[in-house]
């Protein structure tokens, strides 16, 4: 099945992940999963603990390159690259990471961090790099000059995740991958970062991969937005589409649990059959979703759903997807 | 007006650390009823953690808290408790819940040893009744296979299935007061739900009063008949649920409710932050905590710390509350 759209900037197609157990046994982390970006979109990719969102985007900087499955960035293919050029690539697609302060070098500066893409990839001289590396902390909000020549330790959990985008931004690169970008904030300083995502991802035509298992902040930054369950993509439609009128019964629960800041909101019905999630080392036959699905029938035992349109633009892997509203 | 089960008094919480004293917990005052759940809400190091432990009398050697704090529960000061009299009333009295259900476990106990100690210490079971009792709590928390899962270890557990473990030791003895803090924050959403209609469930069951802690406003939305926010330490506003989310008097409440995304939404609506971070508990400012980052804030803020003022239902710490039209 093509889903091929003309204007794909990040193509993603039937990755597979799987990290080898002992014994022979495999974790499906990630089953043949196809999603397309836009230029200038942001791709959001939600679901719960283990359901293969991060290993996903992993799989899409080559960290570690997938098992199977092709992964392109306009028009180059990045899973066939190796050594140099695999490195020369990554200038154009760099990362964020979940724990701000992990993932910066403790014993680095701030100058030190920000400017090792630049001299990995051989750019400018020391003052060039120097004042790329001023440029950057300026439009992430930190004042160049105090910064500069200090170290993580002394910022602060929202300071220095401005710190790690500004060091994935200093390379110019076209995709910008987010994991778990803001999970780690507090909500005033996730508003603040969540906003200067939004201003750069506008002001420099990023595209953006944004995964998170928060609901309402993934609505918030994507245009589209792609659903996981134990490795597979359950649905992926536009932001709007997938929030107002959720077709896979997966989506519905999911939504049905966010809490809503709002005394008001009625109670809701989880609609979720009790039980645990399945193993992703022993997934489930057929719909990897069935063992807990109010839907599930016979079928969805033997034959994993193909993705199909349920509407224009709002793809879906199920058997029984609620339609017209039912 | 329902019986009070809880009463604190002006609880003040420090700790000595090497930069100076760190004021954890200000002045903090609040009573609670049985069959009623007060949540807490903040952001990280603004108490609400150090509450519950003051509460609970589990504060680390480091902590002074001085003579004129009082926690009273059911009309006993725990505060002038030896440490062995309390530990007669954790468990049949009160009871907590933490965040990480894998830390809270002991990882190399079966959850049924870990059940059936507090039934034998405190009820003074046998231990083949213990054991019956320890299969029947694991049975109400929703535990499949109660009888399988009795012998098994924290590790083979799930983190909803633990979470679940760490409740049915909490509700073992029946406590009045029952604190889960951040309870569901280490779970996925659809698991937070099924462990929060759980909690709501118990304290309606066995008539408990619960403090919820939480950072999570739409936590609180849903779960809670009273909230407390605080901030820096203190509570800044209290009020019956529905009172703080449409008629917020406090800027901090108001700026921390128009901060969240919410899935209701359009997409890509600019979040309206909060500039600047929390004040420095050692080195606070001088006047009100929050006048550094409010958008209201005026000279007279800095002149001190503005005390919680307003009717019995509803309080604010603020010299300009905001007004009936500012809802959030």
């Amino acid at each position: 099945m093509n889903m091929q759209a003309p204007d794909n900037f990040l193509s993603i197609e039937e990755l597979t992940v799987e990290y080898p157990l002992q014994g022979g046994k495999k974790v499906h982390a990630v089953t043949q999963f196809t999603a397309h970006v836009r230029k200038g979109e942001t791709l959001g990719l939600v679901g719960e603990s283990g359901c293969g969102k991060s290993s996903a985007a992993r799989a899409v900087m080559q960290l570690p390159r997938p098992t199977s499955g092709k992964v392109s960035l306009d028009g180059q293919e990045l899973t066939g690259l190796r050594g140099s050029a695999l490195q020369k690539a990554r200038r154009r697609f760099q990362m964020i990471f979940q724990d701000p302060i992990a993932s910066l070098n403790p014993r680095m500066t701030i100058r030190e961090i920000v400017s090792a893409p630049l001299e990995i990839a051989g750019i400018g001289t020391r003052a060039d790099r120097d004042a790329r590396v001023a440029e950057m902390l300026e439009t992430v909000g930190i004042n160049a000059e105090q910064a500069m020549d200090r170290r993580p330790h002394e910022f602060s959990g929202g300071q220095c995740q401005r710190i790690s985008i500004a060091r994935a931004l200093a390379l110019q690169p076209d995709l910008l991958v987010c994991d778990e970008a803001v999970s780690a904030l507090d909500v005033s300083v996730q508003a603040q970062v969540l906003n200067l995502l939004e201003k750069l991802k506008k002001d420099l035509g990023l595209t953006m991969l944004f995964i998170s298992h928060d609901l309402a902040v993934v609505k918030h930054v994507s245009d589209r937005v792609a659903v996981m369950y134990l490795g597979r993509l359950c649905e992926l439609a536009d932001a709007e589409t997938i929030y107002r009128n959720p077709v896979h019964p997966y989506t519905r629960t999911l939504l049905s649990a966010v809490p809503e800041p709002d005394p008001d909101a009625p109670p809701h019905e989880m609609n979720l059959v009790p039980g645990e999630l399945p193993s992703p080392v022993n997934p489930p036959s057929g719909c990897p979703f069935r063992t807990r699905c109010p839907r599930a029938s016979e079928i969805c035992a033997q034959e994993m759903p193909e993705l199909r349109y349920a509407a224009e633009g709002q793809l879906v892997a199920c058997h029984h997807p609620h339609l017209d509203g039912k | 007006m329902g019986e009070i089960i809880l009463d604190v008094r002006d609880q003040k919480t420090a700790f000595f650390t090497a930069r100076g004293m760190a004021q954890a917990v200000d002045g903090v005052s609040f009573t609670l009823e049985r069959g009623k759940t007060l949540g807490v809400v903040g952001e990280s190091g603004s108490g609400k953690s150090v509450l519950s432990r003051s509460i609970m009398r589990l504060l680390p050697g480091n902590a002074v808290v001085p003579g004129e704090s009082k926690v009273i529960l059911n009309g006993r000061d725990l505060t002038r408790m030896s440490e062995k009299e309390l530990r007669r009333l954790r468990g049949p009295e009160m009871a907590i819940i933490f965040q990480d259900p894998m830390t809270s476990l002991n990882p190399v106990l079966t959850i049924g040893k870990q059940i059936m100690e507090v039934l034998t210490f405190h009820m003074g079971m046998k231990k083949r009744d213990a054991r019956a009792k320890a299969v029947d709590l694991l049975k109400a928390v929703g535990l499949p296979q109660p009888d399988v899962r009795v012998d098994q270890y924290p590790h083979q557990l799930s983190g909803g299935m633990r979470q679940r473990v760490a409740i049915a030791i909490a509700i073992a003895c029946e406590p009045d007061l029952l604190i889960a803090d951040e309870p569901t924050t280490a779970l996925d959403v659809t698991v937070q739900a099924e462990i929060l209609d759980l909690l709501q469930r118990m304290v309606r069951e066995r008539n408990m009063a619960m403090i919820l802690i939480t950072h999570d406003m739409g936590v609180v939305a849903g779960r809670c008949d009273e909230v407390a926010v605080m901030y820096a330490g203190r509570i800044v506003e209290k009020a019956p649920v529905r009172d703080l989310f449409h008629k917020t008097r406090m800027p901090y409440t108001a700026a921390l409710l128009s901060s969240i995304p919410k899935v209701t939404d359009p997409p890509h609506r600019k979040l309206d932050a909060i500039e600047g971070r929390p004040p420095d508990i050692i080195n606070p400012p001088p006047g009100c905590p929050f006048a550094p980052r409010c958008k209201y804030a005026e000279p007279a803020c800095d002149a001190g710390k503005p005390a919680l003022e307003g009717g019995a239902r509803h309080q604010w710490a603020c010299i300009k509350p905001l007004g009936e039209e500012v809802a959030a």
